[in-house]
């Protein structure tokens, strides 16, 4: 694992170290000026401040400058990832234009679609959501039963998507569906389409949290038309287009940062001459994060494509997929260490919604701390992914 | 690729086939016996490894700090015997104090906090203390020590013929040496404050966590192997899933332990917050070493608990080089000082500092 890595020359460019500082010191302003409330386990949704960070050129900012992107270096755009979730400030109103649907158009997408769809992701004025999982396919997700039959100038779409993060405001999704029956090979026949959510035919229904938040929905399908240009890439290639880019996606910040605000609380009711036990745990959660963030890092540098190739494609010619699984798998169960450290130096008994914010945060943690273990790949998908490339060494 | 990768690859190359070449199962058995491998010094001293990381106009071989981190990691691959990382440290006392480097296999001392006191003697020094668990004490041309003077911190070096010396070792059977010194003269010394006991002892934790890698490595590789081989119940073990799941937790642990000790060693090499990335390096490496041994040993079944199979060569170093230059438990606390004094709001600044 991480063969192509040189750890020891790991450092953020100068670009990066000045980009780290204006975040910065923009969130603490906004945070300042009241713009948002900090929640921690599920990203909040803000269209105000995602406009603010898009206008800063913050959003996209890998992307090719004709589709309203920065032409900046992965490292910068990991920086800027990072300063959000320092802070737990929300992002869900960007994340997924930026992270995934963005990134996916500039690889598959039509000129069309680009021109369309990135300039706005960028500026922070469209929101997307994604549409995978369905009922019976979660882990497994070419079992995706929600179908697109062939009509005059499109597709007509019918079925039903679930777990869709801030489908009831975001306002377009992707849709991985079946455009042909299963014919034996699984992977084959299934095709993503951009759908817009708020038209007829499209009903979202929202899957209340178990302390009562809403971020999840179910959305339902019935006769949805989907013009032939909103089909993205390929039809019947939307398998390989789906799980061509999960490095980046797998392995970034967001996967053992999003109870460091929790990590900042606790260290802050310690105090600052914490006692013997307690200075242990703030060390060993700090050394925890070090590590993970050196790995994240490692990959975010590998794959960056660097100056003169096609901005915010990631280098083609390394494969990090497996080290990106190992990034997820140990920085999803590094985010529970802050949890247990916080619950067994405090002696608090959480409560939803505590005003004390280090109260907050803990409830808010433990309560998420199951999602981030399954999203984004199980633990045991992961495993099972990590474990053939090491035995596959064998054959 | 830029030359200083294209460099790091080829010293790579060549460490790796010097020690693929040269430690065998004989020769590690004889060391476990001897304590140390006289036969591979001499073979991995031939191939200029040893002072790896110290400059050329100061009597080194050249290259990084980082490249000194890269031949440390293989060497633990191989769980090569010999005083590799002493050698660097002690190299890296000499050249700091201004004084010149000398042959080795070379020792550092002391390595656990106790005091070797200094005094003038004409125009040269005299050394007194007793020091334990000192590295390859027994095997070592000469004693580096990082000793206390009233004038200040003094580097000196010592003929070990003029210690009492009493043999002891490490879980790997490696020398860890008492060393009495009682007013033994010192050969070359220097007063300096281009070192600290404490700086010393980050040097050697990084040693430490660079060689816990490389060991995990081995681990995992023979576990790998081994699960890819082993039959039960009609199939291979690597073929369950239960074995598949801690074969890659195994390489979760393994890759940070190489991505910590690395990195720190780079942060060291350019300058940045030492104390935080070593600290953190050792022990996080700590940790994989705890998990990923005995993920090892689980996966091997009984043949690998036994001194006729190559895993215990790995499993017990990474037993006894948790322990040295500080375990996790002492770097955590030392760390988790720091940090709460810095306060809650310097915490993030902190860990993105370098």
């Amino acid at each position: 694992m991480f063969q192509q890595v040189d750890f020891s020359a790991l450092d953020l460019p100068p670009s990066a170290r000045a980009l780290q500082l204006e975040v910065r010191a923009f969130l603490r302003a906004e945070m300042a000026a009241g713009t948002f409330e900090v929640h921690l386990g599920h990203t909040e949704f803000n269209a105000a401040l995602s406009k603010k960070i898009g206008a800063r050129g913050w959003i996209g900012m890998t992307w090719p400058k004709r589709y309203g992107g920065q032409e900046r270096s992965y490292l910068d755009r990991f920086v800027m990832t990072e300063e959000m979730l320092a802070v737990a400030a929300p992002c869900a109103a960007h994340w997924f234009g930026d992270r995934q649907t963005g990134p996916s158009l500039l690889r598959y997408g039509s000129e069309t679609q680009r021109q369309r769809f990135l300039p706005a992701i960028a500026r922070g004025e469209f929101a997307f959501a994604l549409g995978m999982s369905e009922p019976n396919a979660g882990s497994d997700l070419a079992a995706v039963k929600t179908r697109a039959e062939r009509v005059d100038g499109g597709w007509k779409i019918n079925g039903q998507k679930v777990w869709t993060s801030w489908g009831h405001k975001a306002d377009a999704f992707f849709v991985l569906c079946r455009t042909a029956p299963d014919s034996g090979n699984r992977h084959d026949g299934l095709s993503q389409l951009i759908v817009e959510l708020k038209q007829p035919g499209v009903t979202v229904r929202p899957i209340y949290f178990m302390d009562g938040g809403h971020h999840f929905n179910e959305i339902f399908f019935d006769d949805v038309f989907v013009p032939d240009d909103m089909v993205v890439g390929d039809i019947g290639a939307g398998w390989r287009q789906i799980t061509s880019e999960l490095a980046l996606e797998r392995s970034g910040p967001e996967r053992y940062m999003t109870t460091f605000p929790l990590f900042v609380e606790l260290v802050r009711r310690l105090g600052k001459s914490p006692d013997a036990r307690a200075a242990e745990m703030i060390g060993r959660l700090t050394a925890g994060i070090w590590s993970l963030r050196r790995m994240s890092l490692a990959i975010a540098m590998t794959l960056d494509p660097g100056p003169g190739a096609e901005f915010g494609t990631p280098k083609a010619t390394v494969d990090l997929a497996t080290e990106a699984a190992l990034v997820k798998d140990l920085g999803t169960f590094y985010e529970r260490e802050i949890i247990d450290a916080a619950r067994l130096l405090s002696d608090v008994e959480p409560e939803h919604g505590a005003k004390n914010l280090f109260e907050r945060f803990l409830a808010e943690s433990i309560v998420a701390a199951p999602v981030s273990t399954l999203r984004g790949g199980t633990t045991q998908v992961l495993r099972g992914l990590i474990a053939r490339k090491l035995l596959g060494r064998l054959k | 690729m830029s030359d200083a990768t294209e460099i790091r690859n080829m010293l790579v190359d060549a460490a790796t086939r010097v020690f693929a070449d040269h430690v065998d199962a004989k020769l590690l058995d004889a060391a476990k016996r001897d304590g140390w491998s006289a036969d591979l010094w001499r073979i991995v001293s031939d191939a200029q490894l040893p002072l790896i990381g110290i400059a050329e106009e100061k009597g080194g071989s050249g290259g990084s700090l980082s490249d000194q981190a890269a031949v440390l990691r293989i060497a633990a691959r191989y769980a090569a015997p010999i005083p590799l990382a002493e050698t660097a440290l002690a190299a890296w006392l000499l050249t700091e104090a201004g004084l010149p480097l000398i042959d080795g296999p070379l020792t550092i001392a002391p390595v656990r906090g106790e005091t070797i006191q200094a005094k003038r003697d004409g125009a040269s020094w005299r050394l007194t203390g007793r020091v334990s668990r000192v590295p390859f004490a027994r095997a070592c041309r000469r004693l580096v020590v990082l000793a206390t003077a009233t004038e200040g911190l003094l580097v000196a070096t010592v003929d070990p013929a003029q210690c009492k010396i009493t043999a002891g070792s490490n879980l790997a059977f490696e020398s860890r040496d008492a060393v009495d010194l009682d007013n033994a003269p010192a050969e070359n010394a220097a007063l300096t404050t281009a070192v600290t006991p404490a700086t010393l002892r980050l040097r050697g934790a990084l040693a430490r966590a660079l060689q816990i890698a490389g060991a995990l490595e081995a681990a995992l590789e023979l576990s790998v192997r081994y699960a890819g081989e082993r039959v039960q119940f009609g199939r291979k073990i690597a073929e369950f899933q239960a074995i598949q799941h801690e074969l890659a937790r195994f390489a979760g642990e393994t890759a940070a332990a190489v991505g910590a000790s690395m990195s720190a060693a780079g942060v060291l090499e350019r300058g940045g917050d030492a104390h935080l990335a070593v600290a953190s390096a050792k022990i996080r490496c700590s940790r994989a070493a705890q998990e990923g041994s005995m993920i090892a040993h689980q996966v091997h079944g009984a043949i690998g608990f036994t001194d006729r199979y190559a895993l215990h060569h790995a499993t017990l170093r990474l037993w006894a080089w948790r322990e040295e230059f500080g375990n996790e438990a002492m770097w955590a606390e030392a760390l988790g000082r720091s940090m709460a004094a810095a306060g809650a709001d310097g915490l993030w600044p902190a860990l993105t500092g370098n």
